[in-house]
């Protein structure tokens, strides 16, 4: 005789009822902002004929490589070999990427865990650099990196990007909500105060370096940098592949397969960030 | 507070004095950053904004413009017939949809946080907005008339029109008055520019609702909590450091969108008339317009922002 019946308790937040109404509406809204990149990846697949109907059609009819095949015509083609290219982004990027989540973090630490005089106004002067538009900054940045004599090499495009202060404040704000505790445990232990940061801060707020590495890597691989960079071999894989583009009218299809190309690997990150996220807080050692 | 004491007649930190010249030295690398890169530009931008720029074959020269110096903020105010204008319209443009966006940006990321198959998919998704109103892309499209169909994430209410025209959908199948067309049409594009701008935010927010301590709500299930009063007392506490972060990312991005008709005007006077010093000054302008909202604004959320441990 079964004495007790054990009824499986749903969890409050995970009704059937409530998953579909959420998927319904990330359905809708998720259709929306789809709708850009399936027009990208279906025009990358158009023969040139198809790409110029009129009114535009939304879904490829007869799909074609060729496309793609041309953009790579053109890359074998190029005056520098095109491996030079994408060296120098993925160099800039990952050198950018980590020099920033470096700085960055150990900067908000400072600001989030430690009481210093000052600490207040550095942060104000953080926040108003924010403001500060790369329109607005153009010329005096310019004129700046000739006056140190950066121009025209990796360090004017990598230390701006660094020295980027969104990253900061939104790691200032993660790291406020690490537990004081924690932090006092480790130096009591006798940790140096960068291990204290480096092994008990940074596991601590992983999704938010996992997503300021999205958003570093995201601007560093589409920048251009054309401004401070004027030896060929030194350009970036966006500027050369902007080049291709500049063809007009009868490079349309390579356009459209060279805007697939580009955010293949920005997505490629994506997404192995985003499943590296989900898996933080089974390792994360907060109990209070 | 003292950082430091004498003992033996040497001078010595004290834990406190150890803990702030660690948090200089934290610091310190972003802070050389700060005074050689930012405020050099920003010391030659106000100093642009109060002259008249020439450019000479060897560089450039400045010479103080009239009526002393303040000529370019003057005519900006007072002569220009479009400047104000267009900065009331920026403001106004910023009032309505940035509590749009947060809002927003919350909903999805509350959503796109519980577990469904297929979330990392659905993330992506929500991701693309980001990716295509970078940089490269927008070059891309700038030269090649064809991808302007793709410049969704740019012109956001405009393209939309070139895939499904509601206005014109509308009229075809519906009797509707045309006032009615209107506003349908305008809300789901309005919709739509909303759900565009709202892609760093929504990642930002999933990021923090993914650092709340699980066992915070095993305690309070245990105790007996609903859903609705977890979410209260619970994830919107702990997430209130970063609503501060996306107003303030929310409203300097609607600021200083390369879609607004304030920055483009501020581009078009600096880059393509070389006008230096008066692009400078409105600039400084807009500027000084933005600095004033995100102080009242940041200040109204700060008093009610929850941190976990505060000192």
């Amino acid at each position: 005789m079964v004495l007790f019946q054990h009824k499986k308790r749903k969890k409050p937040n995970h009704s059937r009822g409530g998953d579909f109404v959420s998927i319904l509406i990330l359905l809708l809204f998720g259709s929306f902002m789809a709708l850009p990149l399936v027009l990208a990846i279906s025009n990358s697949l158009k023969p040139l004929e198809e790409l110029f109907v009129f009114p535009p059609r939304f879904i490829v009819r007869n799909p074609t490589l060729d496309n793609f095949h041309d953009v790579f015509v053109l890359m074998v083609g190029s005056w520098v070999p095109f491996s030079r290219y994408i060296f120098n982004t993925v160099f800039i990027t990952v050198i950018g990427t980590v020099g920033h989540l470096l700085i960055a973090s150990l900067c908000a630490f400072a600001l989030a865990k430690h009481k210093f005089p000052g600490r207040k106004l550095i942060f104000a002067i953080i926040v108003t650099a924010l403001m500060f538009s790369t329109h607005v900054t153009a010329i005096p940045n310019y004129l700046i990196m000739s006056k140190i004599g950066w121009l025209d090499s990796y360090l004017a495009l990598i230390v701006p990007a660094i020295a980027k202060p969104l990253g900061l404040f939104l790691m200032k704000q993660f790291m406020e909500q690490i537990p004081d505790s924690l932090l006092e445990a480790g130096r009591i232990d006798g940790a140096s105060e960068f291990t204290v940061f480096l092994k008990i801060g940074m596991p601590q707020v992983k999704p938010a370096w996992l997503t300021l590495i999205i958003f570093s890597f995201q601007d560093l691989w589409n920048l251009q940098g054309s401004t401070y960079i004027y030896s060929e071999e030194l350009k970036t894989l966006p500027y050369a592949l902007s080049q291709i583009s500049a063809g007009g009218i009868s490079r349309a299809g390579a356009t459209a397969a060279v805007t697939v190309i580009m955010m293949i690997v920005p997505i490629t990150i994506f997404i192995i960030s985003q499943s590296n996220i989900i898996e933080t807080m089974a390792s994360s050692g907060i109990k209070e | 507070m003292l950082y430091w004491k004498r003992q033996n007649g040497k001078r010595r930190l004290t834990l406190r004095g150890k803990e702030a010249l660690a948090g200089y030295l934290f610091i310190l690398p972003f802070l050389i950053g700060l005074l050689g890169l930012f405020l050099p530009m920003v010391v030659q931008s106000i100093r642009f904004s109060f002259s008249n720029l020439n450019v000479t074959s060897e560089g450039y020269t400045l010479s103080t413009a009239a009526r002393h110096g303040f000529e370019h903020y003057l005519r900006a105010l007072t002569i220009d017939p479009e400047f104000n204008r267009m900065l009331l319209g920026a403001i106004r443009d910023m009032f309505v949809n940035v509590p749009l966006i947060i809002i927003f940006s919350f909903f999805a990321a509350n959503l796109l946080n519980q577990k469904f198959r297929g979330r990392t998919l659905a993330r992506s998704i929500f991701f693309f907005p980001v990716l295509l109103s970078s940089g490269a892309i927008l070059g891309l499209e700038t030269s090649d008339l064809l991808l302007n169909s793709v410049n969704v994430a740019e012109t956001g209410s405009d393209s939309i029109a070139s895939f499904v025209n509601v206005a014109m959908l509308l009229r075809e199948y519906t009797d509707l008055p045309i006032g009615i067309i209107e506003f349908l049409s305008n809300a789901v594009n309005g919709v739509y520019s909303i759900i565009i701008a709202s892609g760093v935010q929504i990642l930002i927010f999933l990021a923090g609702l993914q650092s709340i301590s699980p066992s915070l709500y095993e305690a309070s299930d245990i105790e007996g909590a609903t859903a609705w009063e977890n979410f209260w007392k619970i994830t919107f506490p702990m997430i209130s450091p970063l609503i501060l972060v996306n107003s303030i990312y929310t409203i300097i991005d609607s600021f200083t969108s390369a879609t607004n008709e304030m920055m483009t005007e501020i581009k078009t006077t600096i880059f393509t008339d070389i006008k230096y010093g008066f692009g400078s000054a409105m600039a400084w302008i807009y500027f000084i317009c933005i600095a004033i909202i995100l102080l009242v604004v940041g200040r109204m959320i700060s008093k009610r922002v929850f941190y976990y441990d505060e000192r």
